[in-house]
């Protein structure tokens, strides 16, 4: 059902954004919280198309709220991560973590012979 | 407190300018986060980049899509080639008649069709061997689709290279290559506008088959709602399709069909009567019979569309076809006299396409009212304390006034400048517009009955009119060609015997009071005391002991011609005069060309001659470049070869060196005969006007004085 066995960076972010708001996940705070932790501006319309690529993969799945005066009348689309999307995310963060691990003490600044 | 509103602009490139259906999610998201504080760029920016990412992602899932239909109609040439070499086409043509015409035209889009329709085999065989065949029904589409895009997308196409013939560079000289491999792989101009209408029709066909992975049509959305319960447990619902603006596409395209089917078949059939001295009766029937046909043809071309595998109205519609035939009837009835004033160059053309929009859309709108507005009226909804704060009426945002306004203005310049076309274009445009925002259908509920009914009595009583005008269509055709007949009779008496006919210098431009010709011949005053060409050729000037130059002075002829014509017709308007003395502009909106031809007494040998110089009369004020093409050829072989020597501009039309002139400024041209030229001999000297864009409609002022030839 996937195409591939890992998460490209956007796309394990708002895997876990969507873990971490739970039932409140829609296209708004799911962009503030990765406002929030990155620390830049993001593209709603990016955020969408996203995750219609991973609904595609069978990672999330959404569903249709009520029309909201607030919102002009528009109903919000509530995404939800599914067992297959909580299987990749376990798995890319055990790579990831193996490969920190294996990687000694990084500084920020840049070594003195490079300099 | 007044609820802030996103940028009306920006809401609609949101809901019309993404690739698919409307993001309800995504707006309300954004109008959600807007009315938090954000500003009005924050809004336009968060739009320019959800419209930029969809059509990303569209183009991306289609990528094979485009590389398919690129290498495919990279071998069209090839296919345009073969049927380009049928003769048959010219035998049926002289047995066929007047039935010739559509028998061609199906014909003619069944052969290209079946190119394009191998090609889509051919993608479905490789879907299957992939293993993800396409659905039926898509290819079903596909290859309905087919021919009913080509032929409009190769008219247009073609359109436009007669328009820019002489402007787009190596397009007047292209050919296509010899050998099939030649053809392939040739990417000069030529090739590239034949592989145009293939390549559009066949993404065209193709792009439907992808079908991409969205919220409304994901299975799992629907399996997903039982056993999830968010925060908002009774108000989750599934959106239902927005079924009414896919109707509406639906039935606006079979509109569109319709008309161009209509405007087919009055283009077809309309036509003046052969006889000088049609009695009225007889006229009056015509304007019945065109009528009549113009609404048929509209008819068979949107029952056609109705009943397409494609039609979401198969099923079952809103609207009964009856009703929407007879509604569209109104608007078509005016099609043959809109055609019929366009075949005069006349003005009345965008006054019959005005009121045909106006009559479409009112019916349209009366009509489809119950299709496409909620069963409830929408109430405005007052906030507590916003009745005391709003003390104002403020008018709402109407983008469709500023539309209706433009399209006025732009309409009456183009009438200014004989565009009858646009003119046309835009004043229907905006006549619809504004019938359709402001006709206020019946609000109640009627029945079928009643409907068709009234729309019978609508048709016949904007039929009445109809007629009328088609007639005085009719009547001003006749009594304009009549007297265009009596002025080239006149012109015509005094015939000298030459291969052409000579000008009645009566039949000047300044005395002319006829509206347009197809063509126009111009014949150079001879000037006083001046050995007039043909020259005796003296083979002297030209043999290998001498220098000297061979002048020939120019007393040739000047064709001004619109494409795809390369000679004036039979009935071409022929008058006395110089380039540089008469104002010769087009007033169809299509490229006017201008050439100038020099007739040897005798042929001179290419062997002979190294350089030609060509010197010009400049009294253009129009500023814009003219380059002069030299074109030499044997008309005396059998296969009438010749040679182009290429193209020097003038230099004082350059836009460097453009000055407004009061007295004429002479300029001298050179081009170089090289002595390998495929001609040996040549005995007629071609200059091409070749124009920029300023001159595209009007001929520029510059006459040719002499040719000097200089012997090698």
């Amino acid at each position: 059902m996937t195409g591939r066995g890992y998460l490209g960076e956007f796309e394990l972010m708002l895997l876990l954004a969507v873990i971490h708001l739970g039932d409140e996940a829609y296209g708004v705070p799911i962009s503030r919280q990765l406002e929030k932790y990155r620390g830049k501006d993001v593209a709603i319309g990016s955020v969408y198309a996203a995750l219609e690529r991973l609904e595609a993969k069978g990672l999330v799945d959404s569903m249709l709220g009520n029309p909201t005066p607030e919102r002009g009348g528009k109903a919000k689309r509530f995404f939800r991560i599914t067992k297959e999307g909580l299987r990749q995310v376990h798995e890319t963060r055990r790579v990831l973590t193996r490969l920190w691990q294996s990687i000694p003490d990084l500084k920020l600044e840049a070594p003195e012979e490079i300099r | 407190m007044r609820r802030r509103e996103a940028p009306p602009l920006a809401r609609w490139a949101l809901r019309h300018l993404i690739v698919g259906d409307p993001n309800e999610a995504l707006d309300g998201d954004l109008l959600e986060v807007f009315r938090t504080g954000r500003s009005n760029g924050w809004y336009w920016r968060q739009v320019i980049a959800a419209c930029g990412v969809s059509w990303c992602r569209s183009l991306y899932d289609r990528g094979h899509v485009l590389v398919f239909a690129l290498l495919w109609s990279m071998l069209s040439p090839v296919w345009y080639a073969t049927i380009n070499g049928i003769e048959v086409f010219e035998r049926a043509s002289q047995t066929l008649g007047l039935l010739w015409l559509p028998l061609a035209l199906i014909g003619w889009t069944s052969l290209h069709a079946i190119f394009l329709w191998a090609g889509l085999l051919i993608y479905l065989a490789v879907h299957t061997v992939l293993g993800k065949p396409l659905q039926r029904k898509d290819l079903r589409r596909a290859f309905c689709i087919v021919p009913l895009v080509f032929p409009p997308v190769y008219g247009a196409t073609f359109l436009m290279a007669n328009l820019y013939w002489y402007s787009l560079p190596g397009l007047a000289h292209a050919k296509l290559a010899a050998t099939s491999w030649g053809q392939v792989s040739d990417l000069g101009i030529l090739p590239l506008l034949i592989r145009f209408p293939y390549l559009v029709a066949l993404l065209v066909a193709l792009w439907g088959t992808i079908c991409r992975v969205g919220y409304d049509v994901n299975p799992r959305f629907v399996d997903s709602v039982a056993g999830w319960t968010p925060t908002e447990p009774d108000a989750i619902t599934v959106a239902p399709m927005p079924e009414s603006t896919a109707i509406g596409r639906f039935l606006a395209l079979m509109v569109v069909a319709g008309l161009v089917n209509s405007m087919i078949v009055a283009l077809l059939l309309c036509r003046l009567p052969e006889s000088q001295t049609a009695s009225l009766t007889s006229l009056c029937l015509r304007a019945l019979v065109y009528v009549a046909s113009g609404v048929l043809g509209g008819i068979a071309g949107s029952w056609l569309y109705w009943k397409s595998p494609a039609s979401p109205l198969r099923g079952g519609s809103p609207v009964p076809f009856t009703l929407f035939a007879l509604t569209c009837a109104a608007g078509w009835v005016w099609v043959p006299a809109m055609m019929l004033f366009s075949e005069q160059v006349s003005a009345a053309t965008a006054g019959a396409a005005m009121i045909g929009a106006f009559t479409l859309a009112t019916g349209l709108k009366c009509a489809t009212y119950f299709v496409f507005t909620p069963a409830q009226p929408q109430t405005p909804q007052w906030e507590r304390g916003e009745l005391f704060a709003e003390s104002l009426y403020r008018p709402p945002f109407e983008l469709h006034g500023y539309v209706i306004a433009l399209g006025l203005f732009a309409a009456v310049v183009a009438l200014a400048s004989r565009s009858n076309y646009t003119a046309a274009a835009l004043l229907a445009m905006s006549a619809f517009v504004f019938a359709w925002k402001n006709t206020i259908p019946r609000r109640e509920a009627v029945e079928g009955k009643v409907q068709l009914k009234r729309a019978v009595i609508r048709v016949a009583s904007v039929a009445v009119p109809a007629i009328l005008l088609t007639l005085w269509a009719l009547l001003d055709g006749v009594a304009h060609r009549n007297e265009a007949a009596r002025a080239r009779a006149a012109t015509k008496s005094d015939a000298r015997p030459s291969a052409y006919v000579a000008p009645n210098p009566k039949a000047s431009f300044s005395e002319s009071e006829i509206g347009g010709y197809e063509s126009v011949v111009l014949w150079p005053y001879p000037e006083k005391k001046q050995i007039m060409s043909p020259l005796a050729v003296d083979d002297s000037m030209l043999s290998s002991e001498t220098k000297r130059p061979l002048i020939i002075r120019f007393d040739g002829l000047y064709w001004f011609l619109q494409p795809p014509s390369k000679r004036p017709g039979l009935d071409a308007h022929v008058a006395q005069g110089t380039p540089t003395k008469v104002n010769i502009e087009s007033n169809n909106a299509i490229q006017l060309v201008m050439d100038a031809h020099q007739k040897l007494s005798r042929a001179i040998w290419t062997a002979q001659c190294r350089q030609i110089e060509i010197e010009v009369e400049n009294r253009d004020n129009k500023a814009g470049l003219v380059s002069l093409g030299l074109l030499l050829s044997d008309e005396d072989s059998s296969s009438k070869k010749t040679v182009y020597l290429g193209q020097q501009p003038i230099i004082t039309t350059e836009p460097g060196h453009f000055f407004f002139k009061t007295k004429p400024v002479f300029e001298t041209l050179r081009f170089s005969l090289s002595a390998n030229a495929p001609i040996r001999k040549f005995n007629e000297i071609t200059v091409m006007f070749l124009p920029d864009i300023e001159h595209t409609f009007v001929a520029p002022k510059i006459a040719i004085r002499q040719f000097e030839l200089f012997p090698r």
